[in-house]
């Protein structure tokens, strides 16, 4: 080996904790990277390759009824490759506990070949007897325990049908299984789907060679957009409901999202390691390369160039990176398995795609190389200043004059002398007060992510099934009914307060933007709804105005005063065109509120409705079991209950970032400190000479990184927020939006943990002070 | 000189150094010449600018006027990588204070040195001539201060330069380690040929040189042969 690299190996080998504490920033962000990349691309491409295989949907369409010959006229339309109908409805499924309401969407399978949404079947077989053999969803199956064989019994307009479990299956449309936009999270054991033959289906729900869907494959894909206006055009005498892409299909629409969050994790989280990295690299080489001046000095008359010199500094900033990096693609490789079977698991794939791609890996080892390089570069550029002749003589002692505090008389009298040393060297070292005081600022608002997005996922949660949403129950009928269908329920089921409401998708436009949102319907007076404005003030619906949720405002990019064409697909109804009165605090879900008097005499009919809300302390589920025509009757405290489950997992991934935070906590504090103690061997030699022991110094140490600790905390809380507001920002998605503010709990308690962190590393570091030989530090001269 | 080849010649160099807003004349129209093979003193108290004139020569700094040259090369004219070379090469030093790599042992200080020469001498062999075969494998901290000036002559002469330029070497040494230090450079000078030039503010070091230039306020003042040049041993101050 070359002697210079001997040098450079011994360096390393000396401060190989700090060594560690960098390579291990840089691997973390690496192995975050390569792991979620890879985790992600086996998810994205097993969810296309399954798409692929099982023939998924380009277009799908919800209407009221449409006959072979409407089928056939679809297929016909040139755009189209092939088409099948459906017949969908959700019933409830009857089950042991009785207290328990179970739904389930019946959807027809036909015995064709090449079936659109074909199913992929994980065990038992296909249907043999089309009058009583069902296929259940692999989802819904786990959760509820129900094996091939075991025979499940769905009601079906107020009849029990008993049907075999011939096979358990997935499918392409049910990735991630969602009963309907207003439920975000999964609850496999609440709902699920049973797939039964054409002819059972059509039969029980009484639409004889007759749908009330269609699924329709396009020959390009990519023209899923003109083709929907030209069906909503030929289809207009069906009762078209809605016309769902495939970027709107709900399942898609999830796994998308994932994806897209997830790739934008993978791009930020090694951005902010390699960047601290960088920072600390670029701060430990310049440092080094000042106290190795002399020697510096010493190499150029020796006759070694400046860009061997440079070299030498960069490869050691290199060698950090590449440890940093091979571990980070290794160990982020060895994540990345365990990661896709988890995405794998939650997004229902039914088998392993594994996919090893060298770019992430190439990518990965490239970045650290080029943040560690560069930073090892801009560190060590001073080198080129250096002139071999000037840097053999001693350099002049610095000018050096009272520190602010110092100033202060009155304050600097009091102070006894350890603390003036403490004091006196924080104001003094401003560049490592700086550097230290943003680490611990970086710190500080990594640490306040997990505790800031609990509140959040809370507060989102507990305001939608609390503040916004008010009633007890939510009973949802089969189809419209009359609005005496209240009274019904008042007679069967004690209630202190009801009220009807209508819940009807309908499309809504906004210039080129538009979507297909859930349109409520409710009393003026509404008692079950808190339709407050972001300022709390009530907002209030009036005949011939809408208001409209968050999410929905920032998908259509909609504010008060817009007005916005609603699409009627209902046969003999126009569009309406509808002013926004205003926008309502709700971050959870797509909606659209109105009058109910005049939703139904502008969009629907007169006199109908499509659920209503109660407040109660009855036994409603039980109540309500075996009355006809209501789908399903849900508890808002069934929703809270989700939520909590939900919480747990959250949880331990949110930890994570606790312990990122840790890592780049312990990295910074742990190397400005080692870098100080080493640059201070003479200052602290000479106190030892004075009578302090290690321990003081040490103590001293001590208190200077907590007073920089308290000033990186301080300028953290801005950082924090404003990451944050990014975070809520970057988090908005069609289906929530966030806008909790940071609670004082989630400052105290990344303060908390960032403390820790630095009481960590000082007690990593403080065995430099205790092994410091005083004697020979005073005495050296050796470079 | 008559019969020797004419090492390194200065004409008229000076060197100014602005400090806030005096300037400092170090070094003021020096012309000397040095030949193969010679053994020179530059002599003059702290501030004379015998340092400079050095570190000139060395190739180490450059200077404000006049213009120094190499057998028939002008330093003067080269850039930062020639002038590189030249110390790489050309040049070997010795400093007060050793200035050795203390993370590399003795041997390696050496052939930190010599691995990047055109022409280097076998390490092993200079490391016995400077009498180190046995501390080789020791680190500068393990060693005396005279062990360690004898590491970096080592490291100067296994580079196998023209000129040995040696900047206060027995400054930081007591008076038996240095009087076997400047025994060492002697030998450097007598038994393999080499140039040697020594700057001291130690007049009894003058005594053994061949020629002895004395300085003072950045001036030569003289620039004398000496005529019976005295073993190093014999040297006391």
């Amino acid at each position: 080996m070359k002697k210079f690299n001997l040098r450079l190996y011994r360096h390393i080998r000396e401060a190989k904790g700090q060594f560690v504490a960098v390579s291990m920033v840089v691997a973390v962000g690496i192995m975050s990277y390569v792991a979620i990349s890879l985790a992600v691309m086996d998810l994205e491409v097993g969810a296309q390759k399954y798409y692929e295989l099982n023939n998924f949907q380009d277009v799908s369409v919800e209407l009221m009824k449409i006959n072979e010959s409407g089928i056939e006229r679809i297929r016909r339309m040139p755009r189209v490759e092939s088409v099948q109908g459906r017949v969908f409805f959700k019933t409830p499924l009857e089950v042991e506990d009785k207290d328990e309401k179970v739904n389930v969407g019946i959807s027809s399978i036909p015995e064709a070949e090449n079936r659109i949404n074909d199913l992929y079947i994980l065990e038992g077989g296909w249907i043999q007897d089309g009058r009583r053999d069902v296929l259940v969803l692999e989802q819904f199956a786990e959760a509820r325990g129900i094996e091939v064989g075991d025979v499940v019994h769905p009601q079906i307009g107020g009849k029990e049908y008993d049907l075999e479990v011939k096979g358990i299956a997935g499918s392409p449309e049910y990735i991630y299984l969602m009963e309907d936009e207003q439920n975000l999270l999964p609850q496999p054991t609440k709902y699920g789907i049973l797939f039964v033959s054409e002819e059972f289906a059509q039969q029980v729900f009484g639409y004889s060679k007759s749908y009330n869907e269609v699924l329709i494959k396009l020959k390009n894909p990519d023209e899923d957009g003109i083709f929907k206006d030209e069906l909503e055009k030929e289809l207009e005498r069906y009762g078209v409901q809605r016309i769902i892409r495939r970027e709107d299909h709900m399942s898609d629409r999830i796994v998308a999202e994932e994806i897209r969050g997830a790739k934008q994790m993978a791009n930020v989280i090694p951005m902010v390691f390699l960047g601290v990295a960088a920072a600390i690299i670029a701060i430990m080489i310049s440092r080094m390369v000042k106290n190795d001046r002399t020697s510096i000095g010493v190499l150029k008359a020796i006759g070694y160039r400046n860009r061997d010199i440079l070299m030498h500094y960069a490869k050691h900033a290199f060698i950090i990176g590449a440890i940093g990096s091979l571990i980070g693609v290794f160990v982020g490789y060895l994540f990345s398995g365990p990661m896709a079977n988890l995405y794998q698991e939650f997004y229902r794939i039914p088998f392993k795609v594994r996919i090893f791609s060298w770019n992430y890996l190439g990518m990965g080892f490239l970045l650290s190389a080029i943040y560690c390089i560069g930073a090892g570069l801009w560190g060590a550029r001073s080198i080129l200043g250096i002139m071999p002749a000037e840097s053999m003589r001693p350099e002049p002692p610095k000018k050096i004059g009272k520190t602010y505090i110092q100033r202060i008389t009155f304050i600097w009298k009091h102070i006894s002398f350890s603390w003036k040393v403490v004091w006196r060297n924080v104001f003094r070292s401003r560049k490592r007060f700086v550097f230290l005081s943003v680490g611990i600022a970086v710190t500080f608002a990594t640490a306040l992510m997990p505790a800031h997005m609990l509140n959040v996922f809370e507060a989102m949660f507990y305001d939608q099934y609390g503040e916004f949403m008010r009633m007890d129950y939510e009973i949802a009928y089969t189809k419209p009914l009359s609005e005496h269908s209240v009274m019904e329920i008042r007679e069967l089921v004690d209630v202190t307060g009801i009220e009807g409401k209508i819940e009807f998708p309908f499309e809504i436009e906004n210039g080129w933007k538009s979507k297909v949102v859930s349109v409520i319907g409710l009393k003026p007076d509404t008692e079950f709804y808190n339709l407050a404005g972001s300022d709390g003030g009530i907002l209030s619906l009036s005949p011939g105005g809408m208001l409209i949720s968050e999410p929905m405002a920032y998908i259509l990019d909609v504010e008060k005063g817009d007005i916005v064409n609603v699409k009627n697909f209902i046969p003999f109804k126009d569009d309406v065109r509808i002013k926004v009165d205003g926008v309502v605090k709700q971050s959870l879900g797509l909606n659209a509120y109105l009058d109910i008097d005049f939703m139904q005499e502008k969009l629907l009919d007169e006199g109908m409705i499509t659920g209503v809300m109660i407040d109660s302390t009855d036994r409603v589920k039980e109540k309500m079991e075996d009355v006809k025509n209501v789908s399903s009757v849900n508890s808002l405290e069934d929703l809270k209950n989700i939520f909590k489950e939900f919480t747990k997992l959250t949880y331990a991934g949110l930890s994570v970032y606790a312990l990122f935070a840790g890592i780049i906590g312990f990295a910074i504090v742990y190397n400005s400190t080692m870098m100080s103690i080493n640059e201070r061997r003479l200052e602290f030699s000479s106190l030892r000479i004075m009578g302090f022991s290690k321990k003081e110094i040490n103590r001293i140490v001590l208190k200077e990184n907590l007073i920089m600790t308290a000033f990186g905390i301080l300028l953290g809380i801005p950082l924090g927020r404003w990451l944050m507001e990014l975070l809520q920002t970057s988090f908005q998605t069609e289906f929530y939006t966030m806008t909790a503010p940071v609670e004082t709990n989630s400052y105290i308690y990344a303060a908390g943990l960032t403390v820790f962190y630095v009481l960590l590393a000082q007690y990593f570091s403080s065995h430099k002070i205790k092994r410091l030989d005083f004697i020979e530090a005073l005495k050296n001269r050796i470079t | 000189m008559a019969g020797k080849k004419m090492l390194m010649k200065a004409e008229k160099i000076s060197k100014y150094y602005q400090m806030g807003e005096v300037e400092v004349r170090a070094l003021e129209d020096a012309s000397f010449e040095i030949y193969e093979g010679e053994f020179v003193v530059i002599l003059g108290p702290s501030g004379s600018g015998k340092s400079t004139l050095l570190n000139i020569i060395g190739g180490m700094d450059v200077p404000s006027g006049g213009n120094v040259f190499f057998r028939d090369d002008e330093i003067t004219l080269y850039d930062d990588s020639k002038l590189t070379m030249y110390r790489r090469n050309r040049v070997g030093f010795v400093f007060q204070f050793y200035n050795l790599m203390a993370n590399l042992t003795a041997r390696e200080n050496v052939e930190l040195a010599s691995e990047i020469c055109e022409n280097p001498l076998e390490v092993d062999l200079v490391m016995a001539e400077v009498n180190l075969n046995d501390r080789m494998d020791h680190f500068p901290s393990q060693m005396s201060g005279g062990e360690q000036q004898r590491v970096a002559i080592a490291r100067a002469v296994a580079k196998n330069p023209d000129i040995l330029l040696c900047d206060e070497p027995t400054g930081a040494l007591d008076f038996k380690t240095g009087l076997s230090i400047l025994s060492l450079l002697d030998k450097v000078n007598k038994k393999h040929g080499k140039t040697v030039m020594i700057i001291t503010h130690n007049a009894a070091i003058a005594d053994m040189a061949d020629r002895v230039v004395k300085m003072r306020s950045g001036r030569i003042i003289s620039d004398k042969y000496n005529e019976e040049p005295i073993p190093p041993e014999r040297i006391v101050w």
